[in-house]
């Protein structure tokens, strides 16, 4: 009897410390009751047992109280504090208490390629009236554990969603659903191989099409690294989960522009409410699918209620998504009937056939395709979109029947050829006699085409001149120190040069405009779905001001721009992320413009090229609204991709985080330029989350390319010759201009 | 090339007395010297960091062509000799703006005293070198101490009257690349060390008088 | 206002110039490296200042700005042929003069393959070859079997091709190929060797004229649409490298026998040389190199959109109105947008001249260019032998090893080809350089080369 006493005290006194820790030191005097519940567990003996049983029982309602209280002011951050708590269950609590049997593989503890990531072939048992029914599922998750270091906090390396996945195309060959558990503060941001950005890319990219049902669940919600197991079919989150863009620590880093340390406590909370990041935010956006009650203050890893009510949801969910793929009448059936306790009113064969999994994929795309469609802002006349859909009609018929063979296309070819040498300067040459060598070589020409000779006339002068050149001064190249660079007039850098320092090969930052204007045939841009637009879904706090000053800066609505050109002859589809508008980040304007474009290219058939002139990531403001552009748009590049079309990505300056973690690093072909840093997080953050610096080139192309996360490192001056070698070589057999 | 332990001592008691170079800071080219950065006596830091990213303590700016350039210090020390006559004048290239009293690190010291215990390859011409490509490769991979080269290696890249000259190896042995006192694409006078070298059967010897000048001269 | 050139050059050039300034009466400001400060062009010039590099466009217009200079020479080398050079002087917000052709000229004559293309528009010979770069080995391939083919109904013998990296020049990055089969790998080679050196791997493919004389056409334009041409020189002799060590003007001898009628062609070259620079507006000095081929055909080779290190043979020859040429004034006069003030009808040609280049080179071991010190330095004082040089003559000279070796032009006159070879034999005989080299030798030059080939002038060679 006392022994229980004993027991129950200490949990109380764990209740407690959990109180102090989610809700602070100074709610309700709840550290002068701390004391007074250890002055009386540490001299337990000392107490008359009668003492004893009135206090717990005091003690106990005067708790409960508190939790009643403490849940009814819960704040966003202190959700945030709940799911971080040592006491909060963790996966392997799940595994024990939801599963009825799991065995763990590819690790064990600490002896594991990477303890914050845990797969386990799972049992769960389902009772309809006297039968037993069993359900093999493969489970997936984080692991933050209870305090243990090795669990890195359940931050997945890049060998641990490595892990991941391939337990993931295990449970595909098996025909076994998938259940993924998040409890992440983000992925581990490193670069080593296969580093931390390409591989939440390729799990995206394989999660797109897996061919089982997959159910995720969320507590901790980080981001990119929430994302590398969060494309599911059907989304669950803890009622005190969060979900979001970026932890409240580094949003408010990022707001206050700190370089080191700590941001202002206010602020941090401040940044936890501005970014809606709760389960009921979440399931307002349409970001999930079903919040998982908890009990006040959340759920800790001995409340068995918790998990018994867990593992009904995730029998219901899984049940859902099949059911989805059969007939719809026996999923109403099923939905009338209520499953809300243990006894199961029927059972479910989880086993999929062919036709069912192509429902299911095609269920998938459509149930991202739809997600956050709602916060698509788009000021489109009816007249518009009328003009629209009959432009992409006739595009389509127009490339069916011209370009389906390219002997049609040689005459293209040559009239190009012509136009290009007729009025090109000898500056324009290393740019326009590849292609006609190229040309020549694929055509299998003996000898070249009759070319006119080149005029002296004025038009020689490039037509687009960077406003950059317009200054008589001189800079200094950044590795002048290395590589003993003169310094550069600024005329010659950023006109004929194309801001490449001619001595090192340093590239220069250039505004985007000179790409629209020296890469593709001249007069061929023609951009479209100009009218999206980014806006404030989640109303953060000064956040509409910023966006207005970035369309007045730049006169775009987004930072992406979507268009179809050509180069070379060669018609495509084409979107540029922007850095002069907000740095390239990408919200919901971004990823549906993306989307839109890349359906485009794969209905004319045509190659699909993204342009990165810069990305800082998601678009922290959009909260995840933001983040799910990730799994929407890698589905669209899956889907493209599939379709035997051509997806080339080009990275110049900064590309980070979301965007290269997902619709960027997942292309077949991807290529830097020459100077670009391109990885998953900045220096900032990796001191943060490693306690490591990293060497100044840690994300160089270079090193990208050693560690294989590209194909080929550019250089700008050879960017349209390289490209159009890229589209004549490359891709799939659905290209119009393929044989 | 052996170092007697006397001659060493003779040469430490050099060292003790004046354990500083002066370093002339130059105008790297034409200019007007904008800005003094820094004042007579002030300390002054070469670059630093793990990697050498952080750079050294901004010394003066020189404008050309509209281009204002921060000139910086290289190597730690004190400065000296100041030439603050000539703010906002031009100056031509190669003008001796102001010195850096460096005190000698152990490392320098160590460095100093070898050239009289290595074999040296020294620059045959006044002229600018580079590590051959494979070698540079080598020690960047390796490390230095650790990288053999023989008879007919090739060891530099000598640019000289607008050619490129190999420079190859020409001693009979083994010998480990132990130390490189020159900065690649810099001109280089005609006899000054290009690089040190350690027959490899005496490198024990050689380690023997590093750790007598780290006794005698401690970090 | 006053004009001031900036002397953008080092050496000989540079102490023409100074001449020539000093003989138009215009100011000039000379700029040096340290290691040129024993040179005469330094000694001898009142103001100077000291610079990083010739070749830093910067700090010249820093010195030129500073200096109040109005114009800028570049001489020969350096930047004299980079047309950004000469664009940035002429665009800058305080403009300058460039003493030199327009910078459009300088870029579209001084690109071979732009300007060959353009030459076979206007149905001026080139040598038979591609026009435009070649990227890949296939194209490389069934180009130079056409050409091979094009060569052998030329009546070739035994025809072979040059692979040339489009970017090089002065025997960097050029190789010849003697079969189909070389072809490929030599493609390759050269494609990489030029993507290393010179970052653009064009490469161009040109049979080879086996045996030929190399002529050149000496042009001067005004900004006034006036053109004369003051001959023609013969650069035949050259060091293995293709770098020319004897001239001679006129290019054609009427002591030697022809297989063709030697002024037919010579007046051929001219007239195709002048029609070239119309199309340009060309407006200043220029040389237009071609080859002449033993049975009287013709090719043009490239433009030198420069004052030229010979120019001063063709000098010595022309008298306009009996008074002899100084073509450096001339391009001075030019670029100031001077009228020439006479016509082709007032230019006479008479005598010939020989210039000798005097180098430190060792012509036994591949014409290794050498270092050292010029201990003595001395030539007989004759009035038909002109000694342009920039070694001092009272003290020792040490030769910089950052330049070519290059230590004299010695310009010889004589009324006639025979007259002007013997003067030039008796100078070989009796200048005196003694140095030494670094490790105490005796320095070389390239005197007993110089003489041995005197004997070869107006010969056809082999290439």
């Amino acid at each position: 009897m006392k022994i229980e006493l004993y027991k129950t005290l200490k949990n109380l006194l764990e209740t407690a410390t959990y109180i102090r820790d989610i809700k602070g030191e100074d709610f309700f005097e709840i550290t002068s009751l701390i004391n007074k519940i250890s002055e009386v567990y540490d001299n337990f003996y000392q107490y008359e047992p009668s003492y004893l049983e009135n206090f717990v029982k005091k003690t106990k309602e005067q708790l409960d109280i508190l939790l009643d209280q403490g849940e009814k002011t819960l704040t966003p951050y202190e959700i945030v504090k709940i799911t971080r708590h040592p006491q909060r269950f963790t996966l392997q609590d799940i595994l024990e208490n939801v599963y009825d049997s799991y065995m763990e593989l590819g690790g064990e503890g600490e002896i594991n390629i990477d303890p914050a990531v845990v797969c386990a072939k799972a049992m769960l048992v389902r009772k309809v009236g006297d039968e037993i029914f069993f359900h093999q599922v493969m489970v997936i998750g984080h692991e933050k554990g209870h305090g243990e270091e090795f669990r890195e906090g359940g931050s997945a390396k890049p060998w641990g969603n490595e892990k991941a996945l391939r337990y993931m195309k295990m449970a595909e060959t098996e025909g076994i659903p998938i259940h993924f558990f998040i409890f992440t503060p983000g992925a581990y941001p490193i670069e080593d191989y296969p580093g931390a950005a390409q591989q939440i890319a390729k799990n995206l990219y394989h999660m797109a099409k897996l061919r089982v049902p997959t159910i995720a669940f969320i507590s901790e919600g980080g981001s990119g690294g929430a994302e590398a197991i969060g494309l599911a079919d059907m989304r669950l989150m803890a009622e005190k989960g969060y979900y979001s863009v970026i932890s409240p620590e580094g949003a408010a880093a990022i707001e206050a522009k700190i370089k080191d340390g700590r941001p202002p406590r206010e602020l941090v909370e401040k940044c936890a409410r501005s970014l809606k990041l709760t389960a009921k935010d979440n399931l307002r956006f349409g970001t999930i699918d079903k919040i998982i009650p908890e009990p006040p203050l959340g759920a800790r890893r001995k409340d068995c209620e918790f998990f018994k009510r867990l593992k009904i949801e995730l029998i219901r969910a899984t049940d859902e998504v099949i059911l989805q793929t059969r007939s719809i009448k026996f999923l109403r059936k099923y939905a009338v009937s209520k499953q809300e306790t243990e006894n199961f009113k029927y059972y479910v064969n989880w086993d999929l056939d062919e036709d069912e999994i192509e429902i299911l994929i095609e269920n998938r795309y459509k149930k991202y395709r739809k997600m956050t469609q709602w916060a698509v802002h788009e000021n489109k006349t009816l007249f518009k979109s009328f003009f629209d859909l009959g432009h992409t009609i006739s595009v389509k018929l127009k490339n069916e029947i011209n370009y389906k063979i390219l002997k049609q296309g040689q005459k293209t070819f040559k009239k190009f050829l012509n136009e290009l040498t007729s009025e090109s300067t000898l500056l324009l040459k290393p740019v326009s006699d590849p292609i006609k060598t190229v040309y020549n070589l694929i055509v299998g020409k003996k000898t070249g085409p009759k070319l006119i000779t080149p005029s002296l006339q004025d038009d020689d002068i490039p037509t687009y001149v960077s406003p950059l050149a317009l200054e008589d001064k001189t800079i200094t190249c950044p590795q002048s120190e290395k590589y003993s660079c003169p310094d550069l007039w600024v005329p010659d850098l950023y006109g004929e040069f194309c801001g490449v320092c001619p001595n090192c090969g340093y590239h220069f930052p250039l505004e985007y405009k000179w790409y629209l204007n020296n890469i593709f045939d001249k007069n061929s841009i023609r951009t479209f779905n100009d009218e999206i637009t980014s806006t404030n879904p989640l109303e953060f706090e000064g956040y509409a001001e910023k966006l207005k000053a970035a369309r007045e800066k730049t006169g775009l609505n987004s930072s992406l721009i979507s268009f179809e050109a050509k180069i070379g002859g060669i018609s495509l589809i084409a979107v540029m992320l922007i850095a002069e508008f907000r740095q390239g980040t990408v919200g919901v304007a971004e990823g549906e413009k993306f989307i839109r474009a890349i359906e485009l290219a794969k209905l004319t058939r045509r190659p699909f090229l993204a342009l990165v002139h810069t990305t800082g990531g998601i678009r922290i403001h959009e909260g995840t609204i933001g983040v799910v552009q990730m799994p929407r748009c890698t589905m669209a590049v899956r889907d493209y991709v599939d379709e035997g079309g051509l997806y080339i990505v080009v990275y110049d300056n900064n590309s980070y985080a979301g965007p290269v973690a997902s619709f960027l690093g997942s292309a077949p072909y991807q290529f830097a330029l020459k100077s670009t840093r391109l990885g998953f997080a900045g220096p900032r953050v990796i001191r943060e989350t490693t306690g490591q610096d990293v060497p100044p080139d840690y994300h160089s192309a270079e090193n990208a390319l050693k560690r294989g996360h590209i194909q080929g490192i550019w250089d700008r001056r050879e960017l349209r010759k390289k490209l159009f070698t890229a589209l004549l070589t490359m891709g799939g057999k659905n290209l119009y201009y393929r044989w | 090339m052996k170092i007697e332990y006397e001659h060493l001592n003779v040469i430490l008691q050099k060292f003790k007395a004046n354990p500083y170079k002066i370093f002339k800071v130059n105008t790297i080219h034409t200019g007007y010297i904008r800005d003094f950065l820094v004042k007579e006596g002030d300390e002054v830091k070469g670059p630093s960091g793990k990697w050498l990213e952080k750079p050294g303590t901004s010394l003066f700016v020189l404008e050309r062509e509209k281009n204002l350039k921060t000139i910086r210090a290289h190597i730690n020390g004190w400065v000296q000799n100041l030439r603050t006559d000539l703010l906002n004048r031009f100056v031509e290239a190669e003008e001796t703006i102001l010195e850096i009293k460096h005190p000698l690190s152990q490392q320098e010291i160590i460095s100093e005293i070898l050239l009289s215990a290595l074999y040296l390859v020294k620059a045959p011409e006044t002229a600018k070198y580079v590590l051959s490509p494979g070698l540079a490769a080598k020690i960047e991979k390796e490390g230095l101490h650790k990288v053999k080269i023989k008879k007919g290696d090739e060891l530099l890249i000598m640019t000289f009257m607008k050619r490129e000259t190999p420079i190859f190896f020409e001693e009979d042995g083994v010998f480990l690349i132990y130390n490189i006192y020159f900065k690649p694409f810099q001109l280089i006078e005609r006899g000054q060390p290009l690089i040190g070298l350690c027959p490899e059967e005496q490198l024990p010897y050689l380690e023997k008088i590093v750790s007598r000048i780290r006794e005698e001269w401690p970090l | 206002m006053k004009e001031k050139i900036l002397i953008a050059n080092r050496g000989e050039i540079a102490l023409r110039i100074m001449e020539a300034c000093k003989d138009l009466g215009i100011d000039y400001v000379v700029i040096y490296t340290k290691e040129d400060v024993e040179s005469l062009h330094v000694r001898y010039a009142k103001e100077k200042y000291r610079i990083c590099d010739y070749r830093d466009m910067n700090d010249l217009l820093a010195v030129a700005d500073e200096s109040g200079c109005t114009a800028v020479h570049p001489g020969y080398g350096f930047l004299s042929e980079n047309f950004r050079f000469a664009r940035r002087v002429v665009k800058r917000s305080r403009p300058l003069i460039f003493v030199g052709p327009s910078w459009e000229a300088i870029r579209d004559l001084g690109n071979k393959l732009f300007m060959k293309k353009l030459a076979k528009d206007l149905g001026i010979p080139v040598i038979p070859g591609t026009t435009e770069p070649v990227y890949n080995e296939i194209e490389a391939e069934l180009k130079a079997e056409e050409l091979l083919e094009e060569l052998a109904s030329l009546g070739i013998q035994k025809p072979s091709l040059l692979v040339k990296a489009v970017a090089g020049g002065g025997g960097m990055g050029i190789e010849e190929v003697k079969s189909l089969e070389e072809l490929r790998p030599t493609f390759r080679k050269i494609k990489a060797y030029a993507k290393r050196l010179f970052g653009d791997e064009g490469v161009i493919i040109e049979g080879k004229i086996p045996v030929f004389q190399h002529l050149e056409v000496q042009l001067l334009g005004s900004k006034h649409g006036e053109y004369v041409h003051f001959g023609t020189r013969n650069c035949t002799i050259q060091s293995p490298h293709k770098q020319k060590r004897i001239e001679i003007a006129p290019g054609f001898s009427s002591q030697e026998t022809y297989s063709f009628d030697p002024n037919k062609v010579e007046k051929e070259i001219i007239d195709y040389s002048i029609k070239l620079a119309k199309a340009f507006n060309y407006d200043s000095v220029g040389t237009w190199e071609w080859l002449v081929t033993p049975d009287g055909k013709y090719y043009l080779m490239e433009v030198n959109t420069r004052i030229q290190v010979e120019n001063e043979i063709s000098a010595k020859i022309s008298f306009i109105r009996n008074k002899q040429v100084n073509l450096i004034k001339e391009q001075i006069r030019v670029a100031f947008g001077e009228k020439l003030g006479y016509s082709q009808k007032d230019i006479e040609f008479k005598g010939t001249s020989i210039e000798y280049r005097l180098i430190a080179e060792d012509t036994k071991r591949g014409f290794i260019p050498l270092s050292g010190t010029i201990t003595k330095f001395s030539w007989p004082e004759v009035p038909w032998l002109t000694m342009r040089t920039h070694v001092p003559q009272d003290k020792p000279y040490t030769i910089p090893t950052q330049f070519d070796p290059n230590l004299a032009l010695a310009i010889v006159y004589g009324e006639n080809f025979e007259e002007a070879k013997k003067r030039g034999l008796t100078l070989l005989d009796q200048v005196i350089i003694e140095g030494v080299t670094p490790d105490g030798k005796e320095l070389e030059t390239n005197l007993s080369f110089l003489k041995e080939k005197t004997e070869f002038l107006y010969k056809f060679l082999e290439a």
